[in-house]
């Protein structure tokens, strides 16, 4: 559903994203872990069609992002980490917004739009201004218009950001929920525990390049030891976190995935 | 709560076709401007009423003034019209050309909005079209403002028939679209072709219109002062201009179809004229729809690749030393006094670094420097250049309000996100007061003081007029400052982070209403006895010694110099009061 092929990226001198070479399939829960500054931001943006690749290519249902970018962009959903409304939209206003630019019908529009008004808990607020909301409210509304034209991608950047626990509970439901129902994922998040919750594969990137690439599993037979002859650290959260800051220090040598 | 599944929907979504987009984006701009004029209605009657009020009495000062001078001008040479038409326009044009290429720069890569457009499935050429058309309306109302009262005031000097007003605002808006739509094109171009030069691409493009401007103005005028206002000086004035009569340029097209539209036959007949208005219009309605074709395509092409191009832009990474004057300014004085300066260093970084603000700055500064480098050509009267000469005054203090009002007014309210860095600091809350009040009084005065000194000697004032202006030039600063930092220190609006939106709201409006009065006073109480002063002296009742006269002047002095006291103080013992209590 989403493969990325030998993509590279690189800002003049500096190479942001080095020979990435990743495919999930349909119904797929990928989380992208790393540190700030190891290449997450670019390859979502590459992703969601605001940056192309230097080298390579990037697609979303068969549809190449830079050829086609209308045609990828129907298979996708998007929550950037900065939620941006039209302010002087009320937060229905806004979903029929969504509704309409991906041509749905408007029976199914309004179905959609009150299934989603309703799985958010967005009722309270959807007639107010969006000037009006809190962060939460806005980052609700994002992940409701998201959702509405049921896309076979959806594109998280830190997802659970000013989320109340509540809300957070919501979402963690819901991704499982469209996940089963064949959706696929691909979340970029700085909390290991999340992926390890929620995510079916994990890949940690480091300076550009995918450092790990697995299973929570086998993130945690590693952690342990088991088959890969590294240190036998035990399975607790602990060790999944120090096996993680091993990943991502500097000089850590993690295996090639 | 279990979500609820859109499994039921099957295929929810279609691409929809270029008709569609373009309704969608249409039933947006509905919903976003009536939402904001309900907004506007409900909390900034104010600033509306304002607004409508002034652009009527600008509308309607500007019409009797080019009444005036399209009478006088009739009279002289017919042809003059044509010429000056084309000057306006063609300057007119180039700077369409700019603004809106500025403001699409904005719209279509820098926004959110902008963002998030990217990332739904519509078409680049839809994007283009929606946010041109909002700059197209941002670059027009202000050649619609200025133009229709110009031609108003000329069709009706002229006797035009009514045609002639059905037809001005086609002609304009025909007009409008083709340097806004050449903008457009030349932005996208370079976004995507010159993403790392296209600040000094613009910077040196801008630089080179504002030359070739300031060129040709001075080529058309220059001359030695006897000779001005001469048949000869007329003449040569005129064969200068003739440069910008040029047939392939849309501003010949406006002018020639704008003087035929007015024209009558020597029979009264005005069919055969009206028909050669329409095939004018014609022409520029089809290149403006031609370029329309030509940007759209440049936009199915370049946006996406230009977004791109502006998102893999590498930061501009700052020294890690303080520059020389932000350091002397930390460092010079006492060590009681540094959390002050600190604060003042820490406005001005932000400052410079914001083109935006510093931009603004610099070409209405610039602007007006240029007009008062050129009052010289023109000679006046003694007394009539001294009046000249205060009205100047009065509008460098105008141009300063309105910045003191955009910039300064909202410095307290944006320091309301980040209340618990100040608050945290140790320093008082009176500091950070004063510290805005000292920036913008110091950054107000100097450019003001030289602005004054450049209009005065170029009148050819005396030099004790020339230091009455100075003086009331820095009680404006003082005053201006002190009424927006009082005043936005009174009235903050600390939840709202966008500068123009907290100087568009009450508070600023009233900033802006309570400056232009203290400018009026200021001017008035000073002008008043120097031009009394001057009466007296032409009736040969001003002698030599200490007379009447120059005791009036000498009050109107202090007068104004109590009135900068007053509006300095009051608001900022206000301002002071109310910072001190405020509860972020």
């Amino acid at each position: 559903m989403i493969a990325f092929e030998g993509v590279t990226r690189s800002y003049g001198e500096k190479i942001a994203v080095a020979g990435l070479d990743l495919t999930i399939p349909r119904g797929e829960l990928f989380a992208l872990l790393g540190p700030n500054g190891a290449g997450k931001t670019t390859t979502i943006k590459m992703l969601v069609g605001l940056l192309r690749p230097s080298r390579g290519s990037v697609c979303v249902a068969g549809h190449d992002l830079v050829r086609d970018p209308r045609a990828a962009h129907l298979h996708l959903g998007y929550v950037p980490d900065e939620p941006c409304l039209y302010e002087k939209l009320t937060g229905r206003e806004f979903l029929w917004f969504i509704a309409d630019m991906f041509g749905m019908s408007k029976a199914a529009a309004e179905r959609r739009i009150e299934a989603e008004i309703a799985n958010f808990e967005l009722g309270e607020f959807a007639d107010d201004l969006a000037e009006s909301y809190s962060l939460g409210m806005r980052q609700r509304l994002v992940f409701a218009s998201s959702l509405l034209h049921d896309p076979d991608v959806l594109v998280l950047d830190e997802p659970m950001v000013g989320l109340d626990p509540r809300s957070v509970r919501i979402v963690k439901d819901l991704l499982r929920e469209r996940t089963r129902s064949g959706m696929t994922v691909f979340m970029s998040t700085h909390t290991l525990a999340m992926a390890e919750e929620l995510a079916d594969r994990v890949g940690i990137m480091v300076r550009g390049r995918l450092r790990f690439l697995g299973t929570v599993a086998d993130l945690r037979a590693r952690a342990t030891g088991q088959g890969t002859g590294g240190p036998a650290v035990g399975a607790d959260p602990q060790s999944l976190e120090q096996l993680y800051l091993d990943i991502t220090s500097a000089d850590g040598a993690g295996a090639p995935p | 709560m279990m979500p609820a599944s859109p499994s039921a929907d099957a295929a929810l979504f279609r691409p929809i076709s270029v008709s569609e987009e373009s309704g969608i984006f249409l039933r947006l701009r509905w919903l976003l401007a009536s939402s904001t004029l309900r907004e506007m209605l409900r909390t900034s009657r104010l600033r509306l009423s304002l607004v409508i009020l002034l652009s009527a009495l600008f509308w309607g000062s500007l019409f009797g003034l080019f009444h005036e001078a399209f009478t006088f001008v009739d009279s002289l040479h017919a042809e003059v019209i044509s010429l000056l038409f084309n000057a306006f326009f063609s300057s007119l044009m180039v700077m369409l050309v700019f603004s809106t290429g500025i403001l699409l720069y904005s719209g279509l890569y820098t926004t959110p909005e902008a963002r998030l457009l990217l990332t739904l499935p519509v078409r680049s050429e839809t994007i283009f079209a929606h946010k041109f058309q909002e700059a197209f309306w941002f670059s027009s109302w202000g050649f619609i403002l200025l133009g229709s009262p110009m031609l108003t005031a000329y069709g009706i000097v002229r006797h035009a028939p009514w045609p002639f007003f059905a037809l001005l605002l086609p002609f304009m808006v025909a007009f409008v679209a083709i340097p806004a739509t050449l903008g457009g094109i030349l932005c996208m171009a370079m976004v995507a072709w010159m993403p790392r030069l296209r600040l000094h691409a613009l910077s040196i493009a801008l630089g080179a219109a504002l030359l070739a401007m300031i060129g040709l103005a001075w080529m058309a005028l220059a001359t030695p002062r006897a000779d001005t206002m001469s048949a000869a000086w007329f003449e040569q004035v005129f064969s200068r201009l003739s440069i910008t009569e040029q047939r392939m340029l849309p501003s010949w097209w406006l002018s020639s179809g704008l003087i035929e539209a007015a024209t009558r036959a020597k029979d009264g007949s005005v069919a055969r004229h009206q028909a050669e208005a329409l095939r004018y219009l014609a022409v520029l309605v089809s290149n403006a729809l031609m370029l329309q074709l030509v940007g759209r395509q440049v936009a199915a092409r370049l946006h996406r690749l230009g977004a791109s191009q502006l998102v893999s832009e590498i930061p501009t990474r700052r020294k890690r030393r303080m520059s020389w004057f932000d350091e002397f300014l930390s460092r010079a004085g006492t060590a009681r006094g540094r959390p002050l300066r600190l604060l003042i260093v820490k406005d001005l970084r932000i400052f410079r670094r914001d083109i935006s603000q510093w931009s603004q700055f610099a070409i209405f500064f610039g602007l007006l420097g240029l007009y008062f480098w050129n009052v010289r050509i023109f000679n006046y009267q003694h007394a009539y250049a001294a009046m000249i000469g205060f009205l100047n005054l009065a509008v460098v203090g105008l141009i300063l309000s309105t910045f003191t009002t955009r910039f300064v007014f909202p410095m307290i309210s944006l320091e309301g996100r980040r209340f618990w860095i100040l608050g945290l600091l140790p320093v008082n809350r009176d500091q950070i007061v004063w510290s805005k009040f000292l920036f913008s009084f110091i950054g107000g005065i100097v450019p003001c003081c030289v602005l004054v000194l450049l209009s005065d000697t170029m009148l050819g004032i005396e030099p004790w007029l020339i230091a009455l202006h100075e003086v009331c030039c820095v009680v404006l600063c003082a005053g201006l400052s002190g009424i927006a930092v009082g005043l936005g220190a009174r009235m903050p609006d600390l939840r709202e982070i966008s500068p123009s939106k907290i100087a568009s709201g009450f508070g600023g409006t009233l900033s802006l209403v309570i400056s232009s009065l203290f400018i009026i006073a200021v001017v008035l109480v000073t002008a008043v006895p120097v031009h009394l002063r001057f009466a007296a002296e032409e009736r040969g009742l001003v002698t030599t010694g200490w007379t009447t006269a120059d005791r009036g002047v000498a009050l109107g002095l202090a007068a104004a110099v109590a009135l900068g006291l007053l509006a300095t103080f009051l608001p900022l013992f206000l301002g002071l009061r109310a910072f001190r209590r405020l509860e972020p």
